[in-house]
């Protein structure tokens, strides 16, 4: 990309950013809103510069769950789609398997697991939620890749003599390899909104969205602080993982 | 008591007696796409398959290959059962599509099968290097398959088809998405690889010329079901290069090809009367 081109494609966004933000503070003066009901942006700059260790402290508790299922949830979603597509048996098993788990609301299970297995003390629960949510994105993706193979690639093999591990590892894992950054920029805003959510069921009195919930009945500044720390907290992750694909694509096609 | 087989010409490169192949059998989506062919090819030949589109010449090189096995029949490559040739790679195949591998470099491409066939590695490099050097491209080694031409991309999946010294090569439409230039120049290639190599070939094409300048033998076939129709041995003689192309034999050869086909075509009307 050229020097020019990122300014286009940062500027114009940013430009309209400002002037979005330029005039929500216009209407809150006009109309004189109280902060209580909607909060200027400068009012919440400021409430932002004066709480920062506390958000930074919550995003950071926020971040690492998120972190933490992402990639638990990655590690055994690439160890069950390789799985599935060597012994062809347990697909059948684990894919109604896994559409069923996936019709269930998941963090609804997190009250349940809060109180049944790990207590109210545990960031465990939340974790386990993300590594569900990512597990699902990457299994399906990943296993796509492991499956939609060339028939041209397969007919060589097999003209190779290679065993079924030999197709395995030198055509379907390579060739699943772009599905997998696919499925890593979906997943990764997902995992941050996943932790974000699985606060709200209880659990330890920490993280973004608890921050969130317990400055409701005051000055809604604070609030939308967390807001703040949010927002940078899925905007790193989708920044980080959908860089990674297009480094990797571009690897891939460029030339 | 044992019924003993023929004795088999261990000579005989490919050997199919009486092979049919019937697709879906049993179903409204039945496709008989080869009804007893016999075609014998002799060690050392180059004999091109050459026919209207879905009369088996695919099905047929897949037969010899083992990557289909036939309904009926036999197919015997170098001698052996083709599943123990295909088990001995003694065969190495390339198509229209290169089917390079589009995450391995050129010269990884061609050492794929080394690899699988247990090679030790400063052997699969030496190989390589002289594949590389055998189709015209020393330098081109480390490049992805993206950033060569087609023709460069055909010629990386000659050599990675000739890698492992197969004697025998077989070809579906190599040069079909080639242009008329590149496609003329590679098969005179393939002819200078063929005779260094002393590697029998089995070429399927759609194009007279292209069977006619580069085989021993041209084989006809014709659809509905897919049989052998026609055999036309060439005699241009064992040299041959881009003068071939200008000879009256040459032309006549390709008029001769040209009528075969066209018979055949007649008869395959006919018997589709006749069947009904
Ligand atoms: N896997 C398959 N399943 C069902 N039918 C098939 C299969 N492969 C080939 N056929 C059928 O067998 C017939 C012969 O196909 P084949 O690919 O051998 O023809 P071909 O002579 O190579 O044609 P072309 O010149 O177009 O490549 C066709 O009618 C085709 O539809
Ligand atoms: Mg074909």
């Amino acid at each position: 990309m050229t020097a020019s081109g990122v300014v286009k494609r940062v500027g114009s966004p940013l430009l309209f950013g400002v002037a979005f933000l330029g005039v929500w503070e216009l209407i809150v003066m006009a109309f004189d809103i109280a902060p209580f009901t909607l909060p200027a942006p400068s009012a919440i700059w400021s409430a932002f510069i004066e709480r920062f260790d506390q958000v930074l402290e919550e995003t950071l508790v926020t971040g690492k769950n998120a972190l933490i299922g992402f990639l638990l949830g990655i590690v055994f979603g690439v160890l069950m789609s390789l799985l599935t597509v060597r012994f062809v048996g347990v697909e059948s098993l684990l894919t109604p398997l896994a559409v069923a788990v996936n019709a269930i609301p998941i963090v609804v299970i997190v009250p349940i697991l809060n109180n049944m297995l790990f207590g109210t003390t545990s960031q465990v629960p939340r974790r386990l939620m993300v590594m569900l949510i990512v597990f699902f994105v990457v299994f399906i993706n990943v296993s796509k890749g492991l499956r939609q193979v060339s028939a041209t690639h397969l007919e060589l093999m097999r003209s190779y003599a290679a065993t079924p591990w030999e197709i395995l590892l030198k055509v379907r894992a390579p060739n699943a390899v772009g599905y997998l950054f696919t499925a890593m920029r979906i997943a990764a805003p997902l995992a941050v909104i996943t932790a974000f959510v699985a606060e709200y069921f209880g659990g330890v009195q920490s993280g973004l969205a608890t921050g969130v919930r317990n400055s409701l009945n005051g000055s809604k500044d604070v609030t939308w602080a967390y807001v703040i720390g949010a927002s940078v907290l899925g905007l790193t992750f989708y920044l980080v993982s959908s860089g990674l694909e297009r480094l990797h694509g571009g690897k891939q096609n460029s030339g | 008591m044992t019924e003993t087989s023929e004795p088999i010409d261990v000579t005989r490169a490919v050997e199919v007696i009486g092979a049919s192949m019937v697709f879906n059998d049993g179903t409204p989506a039945r496709v008989a796409a080869l009804n007893d062919v016999d075609l014998v090819v002799e060690t050392g030949d180059f004999v091109s398959l050459i026919g209207p589109s879905g009369c088996g010449k695919s099905t047929l090189l897949r037969l010899i290959a083992n990557l289909l096995d036939p309904t009926a029949g036999d197919v015997r490559v170098n001698g052996k059962p083709a599943a123990q040739a295909r088990l001995d790679q003694d065969y190495g195949m390339a198509f229209q599509k290169s089917g390079l591998f589009e995450w391995r470099t050129a010269a990884k491409n061609i050492e794929l099968p080394l690899e699988l066939k247990g090679w030790d590695k400063r052997l699969r490099a030496e190989r390589v290097g002289e594949m590389l050097d055998l189709v015209k491209l020393p330098d081109r080694g480390s490049n992805m398959p993206w950033e060569l031409s087609g023709g460069q991309q055909q010629r990386i999946a000659i050599a990675r088809a000739l890698a492992s010294h197969p004697p025998l090569l077989l070809m579906d439409e190599p040069f079909g998405a080639l242009d008329e230039m590149t496609r003329e120049h590679m098969q005179s290639e393939l002819l200078q690889i063929c005779a260094a190599t002393h590697t029998t070939v089995v070429f399927v094409t759609h194009s007279i010329p292209e069977a006619v300048y580069l085989s021993d033998r041209v084989v006809v076939m014709s659809a509905g079901p897919g049989r052998i129709t026609d055999t036309i041995d060439v005699e241009l003689g064992g040299t041959r290069n881009e003068d071939t192309r200008e000879k009256d034999a040459f032309y006549g050869k390709i008029t001769e090809v040209r009528e075969a086909l066209r018979g055949s075509e007649m008869t395959g009307e006919a018997r589709g009367i006749e069947d009904r």
